[in-house]
């Protein structure tokens, strides 16, 4: 195992574009979440409610309390896209510490992808809070001359949201990795628990900033209306 | 390519991205503990609030975190796929 297997390997092409095996390693989360919310809404009970039921509970009370404590206040309507992608990120990047599997994560196509679905959301919920005027005047926000560096804070959002997630994930590889090269036996032992602290908390942060961001684009309109 | 050019090459890419990891994890590193310094210190001082710090804190740490880890991509960018490689036929 040298430090090459770390990075992604392109598997076969489908005309011309080469399919990496990240996307398997992507199904496989997939796999992971839908058993996860089969187990949980099998024989869902109110009262008494069972161990995985608790479990997913947990996270999306959880992401509710994040969302209270950054917002300020209760928005239901985007707890399950956000407990989706923080149990997505944290499932994905812990699948790193499987011994056959590798973090889908660790490829820069995912996390890119990642981040476009984040500044989508943005740009949806801008537009259904501030209408289609108001979202391109939100643009030009302060004044006009303002235009071009909007844009550019859109691109770069998308790009160090995408760059930190990936750069910790492969950091996180590529140390377990070298450590395994030099000492095989227990001596990673300690860096990978650090790097579950870090898949977890990475999870957590692309979830905040998404949350933040999701907040902004929503802007101040929710004041007047209630 | 002559082979010492190689080397020569080979010899730049590697103290540069020396160079770079050490004076780009210096900045991180210092205000990370500058963070921590301040976040230990208001926990001390109101208990209370102690978890929201922690909390905030760890987000923190991981964003501020980041910029090493730009550092870190940049250098394994010079290792692993540098640019300048097909430029000089290898």
């Amino acid at each position: 195992m040298g430090i090459e297997s770390v990075f992604p390997k392109t598997l076969f092409r489908v005309l011309g574009i080469g399919i990496k095996d990240t996307v398997f390693q992507t199904w496989i989360v997939m796999a992971i979440l839908a058993a996860l919310a089969i187990l949980a809404s099998r024989r869902y009970r109110l009262w008494e409610p069972r161990r995985w039921q608790l479990l997913v509970e947990y996270i999306v009370e959880y992401v509710e309390n994040l969302i209270i404590g950054t917002g300020g206040r209760a928005i239901p309507e985007i707890v399950p896209y956000l407990t989706t992608m923080i149990s997505f990120i944290a499932i994905a990047n812990l699948l790193g510490l499987v011994p056959i599997f590798q973090a889908p994560t660790r490829d820069l196509n995912t996390t890119l992808a990642l981040s476009f679905v984040s500044w989508g959301s943005c740009q949806y919920y801008s537009v259904k809070k501030r209408g289609p005027v108001g979202y391109l005047r939100s643009f030009v926000e302060p004044v006009a001359f303002m235009l071009p560096l909007n844009l550019l804070g859109d691109v770069s959002r998308i790009l160090s949201m995408a760059l930190r997630l990936f750069g910790n994930v492969l950091a996180a590889e590529i140390i377990g990795a070298v450590m395994f090269m030099l000492v095989p036996l227990l001596a990673p032992l300690p860096l990978n628990m650090l790097g579950m602290v870090t898949s977890v908390l990475q999870s957590l942060v692309f979830t905040v900033l998404t949350l933040v961001f999701v907040i902004d684009s929503m802007g101040s309109q929710e004041d007047t209306s209630d | 390519m002559q082979p010492d050019q190689i080397l020569q090459f080979v010899n730049v890419t590697t103290i540069v991205v020396g160079a770079a990891i050490v004076f780009g994890t210096i900045t991180a590193a210092l205000m990370e503990g500058r963070a921590v310094v301040r976040a230990f210190d208001d926990m001390a001082r109101q208990p209370s609030v102690a978890d929201r710090i922690r909390g905030i804190l760890f987000v923190t740490l991981a964003i501020l975190e980041s910029t090493a880890i730009y550092v870190l991509l940049i250098c394994l960018i010079l290792l692993f796929a540098n640019p300048f490689r097909s430029a000089f036929g290898f």
